[in-house]
């Protein structure tokens, strides 16, 4: 059986580079996908973690962590929907993907 | 049946988002959306209103909970968020038409974040934080980018779509370790492990670190407020009021129910080794940064943006202070809460009244000698900036007196020193507006705003004025209101 910990690093490193990806890349498209990793990188966590805790599997709130990672996996898809709205309305107006070009408003 | 009494906030706003968004969907006429959503949120703040003079004890709550919890804690953010959701309505039924932007769906877009900012202040376990949270952020980003002719719209949203799903994320990081770490995502469970011991470990704090940083996020303290000036220039100037009332409300909501629930054991609340600390240094940093850049703002949406950031550096000042004076300084917050929406609606929907297309209300200029040209758009504005700036008797003073107190009787006195000096930079760039509306000519040739005519508009001003001026002079009522609310969310 794999244990907990390989479960963890391997959420740890995914949500690493999420987070990095959403720092350095200026594409918005690889940006959310960034977020997407990051998000993902939760649900294995959740996922992992409900299978370290529950010991009987007919207890309350025995799975809890996989309904939560249902749930988040819900919720990302819902933001996917609103943010490619967003970058296609600002795709219609500046004909470009880039965060770096969207200095519009600034002190 | 009386669970459904106690639930009837919840049920008569998502019944009345979903009848408005079919009836949007099959209506020629636009107009009376405004009206129904009005009414709908008003509905649900006076069901609020009557489950809290009813009482819903029996009302077998215990059976929600932990996913819901109704308390008086949830009863008066239902009220505060249905008041400040049917203020920004009213400024949208006279602002959309008049900047040609009369589509519907705005108002099933406010009706369903108000939705989620209402569970979000009911939510006592972190899967309904996190749907709350969620609802609410996904309609506030849409209503950001509802000018789509507008690169400021589609920019601002970006901008607060992008770093808000990042703090999301991190924040939900932070809930899967505190999952790992307790076993348990209810609030109460949470606490409970960590009063047993949970709260030593170094996972422990981590996870702390990263759901204080989507709190900050939410209630946009510095250093994540980045977004914040963006997304309230670009976002029509309704949507900017809702969010600077509405969502900021159900952010403080979250806050105070997840670090005084989930984090409220002594280890976590303590000075050495928690996070008051930690929130005592952004509210610091959230005041003094919002009010030295707020100055230099030629904008005037600009500027109440930057004041917003201020007035949440405020509230981490009485967040702050629950670490030693519990109720006291939660019911200041509360207070405070009542105080700015009230304020800030009316400051927003001054400014919408005082311009019209084509000559809207921008930069300060375009305000110059306003007082004289149009006194009865200038008079509320002025009173809405006196009230932001804590003048008596209005009641933007009582909000922060009460604050101030809180952090005095919890010997917080250095924080309240700051907080001071913060409050006297700020009455410099409210009274500027004044200057520029009263004392100053425009100058030759230079556009002027010419103040538009809604009778949507004016009631909301009216609506806020009274309150404004009410909770200034008698504010025993609603304190003792906010003091109820406060003793319902136990420590």
């Amino acid at each position: 059986m794999i244990p907990l910990e390989a479960y963890i690093t391997l959420s740890a490193f995914l949500f690493v580079i999420g987070g990095f990806g959403f720092l350095i890349r200026r594409n918005v498209i690889v940006t959310l996908l960034s977020i997407e990793v990051m998000l993902n990188a939760v649900n294995l966590a959740f996922v992992a973690f409900n299978r370290a805790h529950a010991a009987d599997a007919n207890a309350v709130g025995a799975h809890t962590g996989q309904v939560f990672a249902f749930f988040g996996i819900a919720a990302a898809a819902a933001e996917t929907a609103v943010g490619l709205a967003i970058v296609l309305s600002m795709f219609r107006l500046k004909r470009s993907v880039r965060t770096d070009e969207a200095d519009l408003l600034k002190n | 049946m009386s669970l459904i009494f106690a639930l009837s906030p919840l049920i008569v706003v998502t019944v009345g988002a979903l009848l408005l968004m079919l009836a949007e969907a099959f209506s020629k006429n636009k107009e009376g959306l405004a009206v129904g959503s009005t009414m709908v949120l008003t509905a649900g703040g006076a069901f609020a209103g009557a489950v809290w003079m009813k009482g819903f004890e029996g009302a077998d709550v215990e059976s929600l909970a932990p996913w819901l919890i109704i308390d008086r804690f949830s009863l008066f953010f239902f009220m505060l968020l249905c008041l400040g959701g049917a203020l920004a309505t009213l400024l949208a039924g006279g602002y959309l038409p008049e900047h040609r932007l009369d589509r519907g769906e705005f108002y099933s877009l406010l009706l369903f974040t108000t939705l989620g900012a209402m569970i979000l202040s009911a939510a006592g376990d972190l899967l309904t934080v996190f749907l709350g949270l969620e609802t609410m952020s996904l309609g506030a980003y849409c209503m950001t980018a509802f000018r789509r002719a507008s690169v400021r719209s589609a920019e601002g949203a970006l901008k607060y779509f992008l770093l808000g799903s990042f703090a999301a994320a991190i924040m939900l990081y932070g809930f899967a370790l505190l999952y790992g770490i307790t076993g348990t995502t209810s609030l109460v469970g949470i606490s409970k492990a960590m009063r047993a011991g949970a709260s030593h470990g170094p996972g422990a704090i981590f996870a702390l670190i990263l759901v204080l940083v989507g709190l900050i996020f939410k209630v946009s303290g510095v250093p994540f407020h980045m977004w914040t000036p963006d997304a309230y220039e670009g976002a029509p100037t309704p949507a900017t009021t809702y969010m600077s009332v509405a969502v900021k409300s159900g952010g403080f909501a979250m806050m105070l129910r997840v670090l005084i629930t989930a984090f409220g054991d002594p280890q976590s609340m303590s000075w050495g080794s928690g996070w008051p600390p930690a929130l005592a240094l952004v509210a610091v940093l959230t005041m003094t940064v919002a009010n030295l850049t707020a100055g230099q703002q030629e904008s005037v949406k600009r500027m109440l943006a930057y004041s917003s950031i201020a007035h949440a550096g405020y509230l981490l000042v009485g967040v702050v202070a629950i670490m030693r004076a519990h109720e006291q300084a939660t019911a200041s917050v509360l207070f405070y809460l009542l105080t700015y929406t009230v304020s800030t609606a009316g400051a927003f929907g001054a400014l919408i009244l005082c311009g019209r297309r084509g000559a809207e209300a921008v930069s300060l200029e375009d305000l110059a000698g306003i007082g004289k040209r149009h006194p009865a758009a200038a008079l509320p504005f002025a009173l809405f900036l006196l009230s932001l700036a804590g003048v008596p008797p209005t009641a933007g003073f009582f909000g922060k007196w009460f604050i101030f107190r809180a952090a005095m009787d919890s010997g917080f006195y250095w924080l309240t020193i700051i907080a001071f000096i913060n409050s006297v930079i700020g009455a410099y760039y409210y009274l500027r507006v004044l200057v520029f509306m009263y004392m100053r000519e425009p100058a030759a040739g230079a556009p002027v705003a010419t103040p538009m005519r809604s009778g949507y508009v004016s009631t909301a001003l009216l609506v806020s004025a009274v309150l404004v001026l009410a909770l200034g002079l008698c504010p025993s009522t609603s304190l003792d209101v906010a003091v109820q609310a406060a003793t319902g969310l136990g420590g």
